[in-house]
């Protein structure tokens, strides 16, 4: 950075001059193209109804649903693949491919198979969100140097010691940034398995507004849907700092 | 945990030889994935639900046909073609955020908030302004890429080391060519983090884009072919868009590995 560094207080008022701009963009760019093209701000939150609120809350119960399960599932299979080698060699490579399918091309399988239910849709969020998990876990249980671990057993570690002062430190920081990717795929898989399964919360909104040409509900559900990734995506950032903290030291 | 599990027990007896022979136990995983896949379809599922030996069967079939390599070459060409756009962009908004106070603060909650924005709900959008056409997957995938191009970009832009641009200062080179041949080249390790979610990103906004706007690609063939229960067809899709994936992701790594051997991957990956 050139020159003296700019103050705190400079950074903010830029930072809301921006926002300000963005916002003044936004509304007109809706009224010279047409509120059907782009709905001005104006309209954006005037389409805020009760009833996108609702479909949100909605929403938020679908991915709390499916994110839930792949962390019940993802964090101790992925502390099991810690703990036996065995097992992690001969996942690890799996686990990594199907970390980078992308999860979205499953939905018309398990549309097919499944049907119109809530639990399919949980299922596409859980297989969004599994995979970071399990494959930062696997990350993490690599990091750590067999050293350690013989270590470890030449004291004759117990299991329990082992645990917290070998495997859980170097493990949880890891598993923490693979729940942190987790969110915002989830997120992904939400509004996807809403959108291509059965239509409800988020999803539905999106649909029928899109059908009616109703601009204004679509960018309000847009907002919404925004809102809530930025929110979610901060408090994984906050947990993976506050809990995560030594990770970069090593 | 009992006695027996072999992570301990490094150096010592059979069990750990056997462990270290490690790609006899990678494939004898993968035959045991692939048996519990085929029993498992075989004794519950419905005959048309995909299976290993079913896939084999159709697979000879699938890829010699025009269907399939008229789908995968559009998907993969809107793929690529998406992320160079992506790229270009990316990279010179991402530099201008890193290195310019003001610009960083200007618009910084919009790109973070657009990134993280799930871009399946931005498709009603794209389809109002794109019409239900090419173009509209083509947008898609370079929304879903530009994003995470432009904060790594951003973070590898404030990350050069200040000595660096010391040197180019007492050399008076131009601000272009300092950001063009000291900022670019030393945040490439972010750029190539960047660049690997970036392609991961673009290929579930195709995939997505074409299951709404149906148009050809391989995202269409699956939805196509899973809906008339030919399951084994549409799984030979999901491993291409699979390969996809995998290999973009082992060309960015060993381009990181070869290149920036000093950078540890996945710090700073958003």
């Amino acid at each position: 950075m050139r020159g003296r560094r700019p103050t705190r207080t400079l950074g903010w008022l830029i930072t809301g001059a921006g926002l300000a701009a963005g916002a003044a963009l936004w509304e007109i760019a809706g009224r010279r193209m047409g509120a059907a093209f782009v709905a001005p701000l104006s309209d954006t939150i005037e389409a805020l109804t009760p009833a996108v609120w609702r479909a949100l809350a909605s929403s938020l119960g679908l991915f709390a649903a499916g994110f839930a399960l792949s962390v019940a599932v993802g964090v101790p299979f992925g502390l099991l693949l810690a703990r036996v080698r065995l097992l992690r060699i001969a996942l690890e490579n799996y686990i990594a491919i199907l970390n980078a399918t992308p999860m979205a091309a499953l939905i018309p399988f398990i549309l097919s198979m499944m049907g119109f239910d809530f639990a399919p849709k949980v299922l596409v969020v859980f297989l969004f969100a599994v995979f970071p998990i399990l494959y930062n876990t696997v990350e993490g249980a690599r990091s750590i140097r067999p050293e350690l671990i013989e270590v470890a057993r030449s004291f004759r570690s117990s299991e329990r010691a082992l645990w917290r002062d070998v495997l859980l430190p170097f493990v949880l920081p890891f598993a923490l940034t693979g729940i942190r990717q987790a969110i915002g795929r989830a997120l992904v898989g939400m509004v996807a398995a809403e959108f291509f399964l059965s239509a409800s919360g988020i999803g539905m909104i999106l649909q029928s507004a899109s059908q009616s040409f109703d601009t204004a509900t679509i960018f309000a559900a847009i907002l919404l849907v925004t809102l809530l990734g930025v929110l979610l995506m901060e408090l994984g950032l906050w947990i993976e700092r506050r809990y995560a903290a030594w990770r970069n030291i090593q | 945990m009992t006695a027996g599990t072999p992570a301990l027990n490094v150096g010592s007896g059979a069990l750990a030889r056997f462990g270290s022979s490690t790609p006899v136990v990678k494939l004898a995983a993968g035959a045991v994935l692939l048996l519990v896949w085929e029993l498992g379809v075989r004794a519950w599922a419905p005959a048309y639900v995909a299976r290993p030996s079913g896939v084999v069967a159709v697979l000879p079939s699938v890829i010699t046909s025009g269907a399939f390599l008229s789908a995968a070459a559009a998907t993969l060409g809107s793929v690529l073609e998406g992320l160079a756009i992506a790229l270009v962009l990316g990279i010179a908004v991402g530099i201008a955020m890193g290195r310019s106070f003001v610009v960083d603060r200007l618009i910084r909650y919009y790109v973070f908030g657009l990134f993280a924005m799930p871009m399946v709900a931005i498709l009603p959008l794209i389809t109002l302004w794109f019409g239900y056409t090419d173009a509209a997957r083509l947008a898609t995938t370079v929304f879903a890429a530009f994003f995470s191009i432009v904060l790594n970009a951003a973070d590898g832009a404030r990350a050069v080391p200040p000595e660096y641009l010391e040197v180019g200062r007492s050399f008076r080179a131009a601000r272009l060519r300092v950001l063009g041949d000291i900022v670019l080249p030393a945040s490439m390790p972010y750029l190539l983090a960047g660049i690997r979610l970036a392609a991961a990103r673009a290929l579930i906004g195709a995939v997505v884009a074409e299951f709404f706007i149906s148009v050809n690609g391989l995202g269409f063939f699956i939805l196509f072919n899973s809906r008339s229960f030919r399951h084994n067809q549409a799984m030979v899709a999901v491993m291409v868009l699979a390969g996809c994936g995998v290999g973009f992701e082992a060309l960015v790594n060993w381009v990181t590995r070869r290149y920036f051997p000093w950078y540890r991957r996945d710090e700073k990956a958003r």
